[in-house]
């Protein structure tokens, strides 16, 4: 009877893991514990930086927000030079694909170029090549594929993973841990510390902002 | 001018003015994240937003112009309101233009009406610009049927 119960059991737990790893079967690196602060992180990007930085930087953005296209060239070069160049924090960018049907497909597409572990070259890649119109087609799936031939990627790996949408619920998996962290709007930033303490910015604020909050945080 | 110095010369309608103008910059300047009160009150005009940053004063400017004026016109001399759809139709239209886009209106909106919300949220960022400029349109027609309307009427009136 007892056997009868854990042959049960192992069944139950093993339709569970492979619901799992249906749902994020890709990245052999994930690690699903990663967690900063209340965030949890196992499904947003590489970290940035210096993995065991004081400071992390959680990112939550949209490839198609004009204002995270402001905070790429206007504030974070120089958070990029003071804080994550010298250690003293790093980065985690996680999806909030909320704006339009381009804004999963190009999530999805750092996902696939980080496969081939382009991940933050692609995500920089888009951030320099948007348009403001949403959804008006410069990252279509055909441009997705450009990019990803214009970085020296595997192209037909690339299009493989983007046409079988393996990414679109760790893409909504990450929006939805966006949302339940409170985040209203893109750009939206947790300064977290490395006892889990965390501060918001809310929008594309200017470097003195994020400047005075690393600081006191340090 | 002198339209404009016949209704501002009395001080009720300065004072609307004045509230009108600092109000609707400063609401916009914080919807289109120009200004943030959070965790810091800060300023920022990043490069390549002077034009919307032009238009958001400009539009301020209109409003706060042509609304006084066309309710100076109701109460003194005690026209039709039909008159003053314009300046508030311009005035609201080209607010709403850009308080969407991907700050917290345009994340309430897309939240609260899924996939139609996500359409009307892209639209109204997508021709941001045109709208403004179409709402600045109103407005300067707005004004000079209202300077129109005044002179005429406080002929008549005489």
């Amino acid at each position: 009877m007892v056997a009868k119960w854990i042959l049960i059991g192992l069944v139950v737990i093993a339709v569970i893991a492979g619901a799992a790893l249906a749902a994020f079967p890709q990245d052999p690196n994930l690690d699903p514990t990663r967690q900063h602060g209340d965030i949890s992180t196992a499904f947003g990007s590489p970290i940035l930086g210096n993995p065991d930085a004081p400071l992390t930087i959680v990112e939550f953005g949209d490839y198609q927000c004009h204002q995270c296209y402001n905070w790429f060239h206007n504030t974070k070069p120089a958070i990029t030079r003071d804080y994550i160049d010298t250690g003293k924090a790093n980065l985690v960018f996680v999806d909030l694909a909320i704006l339009g049907k381009d804004s999963l497909t190009a999530a999805q597409a750092t996902h696939c170029a980080n496969d081939q572990e382009k991940y933050w070259e692609y995500h920089d890649f888009l951030y320099n090549s948007q348009n403001p119109t949403i959804d008006g087609g410069w990252a279509s799936r055909e441009n997705l594929v450009g990019f990803a031939s214009e970085l020296g990627l595997d192209v037909d790996l690339f299009k493989s993973c983007l046409e079988s949408n393996k990414y679109s619920d760790r893409v909504r998996s990450n929006t939805n841990e966006g949302k339940s962290n409170g985040v209203a709007g893109t750009p939206g930033f947790f300064i977290v510390n490395s006892d889990g303490q965390s501060d918001l910015i809310s929008g594309a604020q200017p470097y003195i902002v994020f400047k005075h909050i690393l600081d006191d945080m340090i | 001018m002198q339209t404009i110095k016949m209704v501002f010369s009395n001080p009720r309608y300065l004072l609307l003015a004045c509230a009108l103008f600092s109000s609707m910059l400063v609401g916009l300047l914080i919807l289109s994240e120009f200004i943030f009160l959070e965790p810091y009150v800060v300023s920022h005009l990043p490069p390549g937003t002077e034009l919307g940053f032009s238009l958001i004063v400009l539009l301020c400017l209109l409003s706060a112009l042509v609304i006084p004026m066309n309710i100076y016109r109701i109460n003194i001399l005690k026209s039709s309101k039909q008159k003053m759809g314009g300046g508030i139709f311009g005035s609201f239209v080209g607010a709403i233009a850009g308080a969407c886009s991907c700050g917290p209106v345009g994340f309430a909106v897309i939240s609260t009406f899924g996939s139609v919300g996500a359409t009307a949220t892209a639209f109204l960022t997508n021709y941001e610009t045109p709208i403004r400029v179409v709402a600045i349109g109103i407005l300067v027609v707005s004004y000079f049927t209202t300077v129109r309307s005044l002179k005429i009427e406080c002929r008549l009136g005489d």
